[in-house]
């Protein structure tokens, strides 16, 4: 077995070299030795191919049609033998990818790794950022219910308040004056065909640009200490990237058992007695254009539009900005301030949000 | 000369040592959680709680009785003789037991009286200034989640004080420094630790991974547990139901029989009515 093995192995290395890429794949230098904080990057890929996996054996059943996406769906869920699970880790999947964007980006921005010689990393990976969060936007709309609609109501009315392109785009993703087939089409094409698409070359791209400039490693210790701990990708490495990725796949196929998909009603124009509000994720935004601060036409604008861009603007230009070579998250006190006030303000605000939901029920 | 164990703080030790045990053990527990979800078996009560429980105790044993080890070794230069998990696991479940009661009443009594006080408050400020909805909910929030969350940081850190304590007396006690030749046994611990042979364990890491995935489709439902209301689960009667040619035939024939006999009596009826009427009309 071990001798076909070779034979197999021999005859690819001979036509792609695959030696050297073996080599430069396992043997890249990690200086200070491998991390738990590495992973984070390892389960965003495994967690998108699992999506997509997972958003192939759906597309199998679904149809994209204003008149039978809903049926479609719960079709998938209570006919199609495993379709309530395969659904149900397709949608902890997404939240799943959300949350372990947010980890990596914490983790780049608390270790510094965004600074020089590493801008273009970061500023593709604010890119892929939007990508994850564009991802759970259209796919929310697919499975037709009253939730999807509502929702994507309400983020295409807060998108319309961008000045300039806001309108273009609103009547663009809506292709009509409410929701209806065109939305759906063009949200279904934009999920399983732009996207992806988008998604792996600026993910190909932020890895040949990671791999060009090398891991940062950690912040704290002298080159000599660090030069001491390095250590090949090769095994301990690998071995924290899977158990990782075990960890996060045992999680997700958890909550998709503990709560599994449901459907409300079929999309129709009137709410009923449906309270309409976005995805878990962008509750903390929804949360504050309640506020009276944010109200009327020139209220609704900031809240949902200018603060939001000038929040991401500022993250772009944070490279060129905080030029300081140190990357010790203690010896940063702007930073550490800043990414705490954030994540507690965006955690008090869900918070806020789904007490006032029940508040509204 | 002082021993190495007095030079950390008994937090920071108890947090290394239970952060990398909590993180160890996780995904093995997450597996038992899961087969146990599959089968239908809630793992947050009745038997799934006590199974969980009762294979949670020796995963953590071992978890915390390897990242004792490692800390012990390459942060103090000490080696610790007999079982170092169970000696400190089961102090670290006691004091951990208490103190979960504790801060259950603690948070909890924080908690009710902060939303008194946040209701009084803004039941006082609400006759002066309007408070619109939206806003009050976050003020009402912060003013009981941030007293309850820092009376639940203290309990935690109160618990990491005293295992703390409690992991620096196991190490003066049980653990002995090692200068001569530490570098080496560092080296053989950490070797350890990774596997000689990648190719075996991988082959082994993937068949269990098989194993283990074959359980879950086993295990798992084929349909939805929760159905919705439109789609009522096939009625097993109607479903078993056996077809009898005969019985079928003899009764396709009768509906027949009856239909040719309707429509004879209604062409005679039209007949009747052809005759009856006067011609030219």
């Amino acid at each position: 077995m071990n001798a076909l093995l070779q034979k197999v192995y021999d005859f690819v290395d001979e036509r792609i070299d695959l030696k050297t890429l073996e080599a430069k794949m396992m043997k890249e230098p990690i200086k200070g030795g491998s991390r738990w904080a590495y992973v984070f990057g390892s389960v965003l890929l495994f967690i998108f191919i699992m999506q997509a996996v997972t958003g192939v054996l759906l597309m199998f059943y679904y149809i994209p049609s204003a008149d039978h996406a809903y049926a479609s769906t719960q079709f998938i869920i209570h006919e199609v033998d495993y379709g309530w699970f395969i659904l149900s880790y397709h949608f902890w999947g997404s939240s799943a990818m959300v949350v372990m964007v947010f980890a990596h980006m914490s983790q780049v921005f608390l270790w510094g790794a965004y600074k020089t010689p590493r801008e273009m990393i970061w500023l593709v990976g604010l890119a892929l950022f939007g990508i994850v969060m564009a991802f759970g936007f259209t796919g929310y709309l697919l499975p037709w219910d009253q939730r999807a609609y509502w929702a994507t109501t309400v983020g295409v009315e807060i998108m319309d308040k961008t000045p300039v392109v806001g309108d273009f785009l609103a009547r663009f993703l809506k292709g009509g004056p409410t929701p209806g087939q065109m939305t759906l089409s063009r949200f279904f094409v934009i999920h399983v065909m732009v996207l992806p698409g988008a998604l792996m070359g600026l993910a190909g791209l932020h890895l040949f640009l990671f791999r060009s400039a090398g891991p940062a490693g950690p912040f704290r210790g002298t080159p000599e200490e660090l030069k001491a701990k390095t250590d090949f990708f090769f095994p301990r490495q690998v071995w924290k990237d899977i158990v990782a990725m075990a960890a996060v796949f045992l999680t997700i196929c958890s909550l998709a058992l503990i709560e599994p998909v449901v459907l409300l009603e079929e999309a129709k124009p009137d709410p009923g007695d449906y309270h309409p509000e976005p995805e878990w994720y962008f509750l903390f935004l929804f949360q504050l254009l309640r506020w009276k601060i944010f109200a009327g036409e020139f209220g609704q604008f900031l809240g949902a539009t200018a603060i939001p861009a000038a929040f991401m603007l500022l993250l772009a230009a944070l490279p060129f900005i905080d030029r300081s070579p140190e990357r010790n998250i203690f010896k940063r006190p702007i930073a550490l301030l800043s990414w705490t006030v954030v994540m507690i303000g965006i955690l008090v605000l869900t918070v806020s949000a789904i007490i006032n939901r029940e508040f509204l029920d | 000369m002082s021993h190495p164990a007095t030079a950390i703080s008994s937090v920071k030790l108890a947090w290394a040592l239970s952060w990398a045990a909590f993180w160890t053990g996780f995904p093995f527990k997450v597996i038992v959680a899961l087969l146990l979800l599959a089968a239908q078996v809630h793992p947050w009560e009745g038997t799934g709680l006590i199974t969980l429980l009762m294979v949670s105790a020796p995963i953590d044993i071992w978890a915390l009785g390897l990242t004792a080890r490692t800390f012990f070794l390459e942060r103090m230069g000490i080696e610790v003789r007999g079982p170092v998990g169970i000696g400190l696991w089961w102090q670290g479940a006691v004091l951990g037991a208490g103190m979960l009661g504790v801060a259950y009443y603690a948070v909890g009594t924080t908690a009710a009286l902060c939303k008194k006080a946040a209701e009084a408050t803004l039941g006082v400020v609400k006759k002066v200034i309007p408070i619109p909805v939206a806003e009050q909910i976050t003020i009402e929030l912060l003013m009981w989640a941030v007293p309850a969350t820092i009376v639940l940081i203290m309990c935690l850190l109160i618990w990491l004080k005293l295992f703390g304590w409690r992991i620096k007396r196991f190490v003066v006690a049980s653990g002995q420094t090692s200068s001569a030749g530490l570098q080496e046994r560092v080296r053989e611990w950490d070797a350890w630790r990774v596997p000689a042979d990648s190719v075996l364990m991988l082959i082994s890491f993937t068949a269990v991974a098989v194993l283990l995935t074959v359980a879950f489709w086993v295990l798992l439902p084929v349909t939805t547990p929760h159905r919705h209301p439109d789609y009522p689960p096939p009625q097993a009667d109607a479903v078993k139901k056996k077809v009898k040619p005969e019985e079928l035939l003899k009764k396709t024939e009768g509906t027949l029989a009856k239909a040719e006999a309707v429509l004879g009596s209604l062409e005679e009826e039209k007949a009747k009515e052809k005759k009856g009427k006067p011609k030219g009309k």
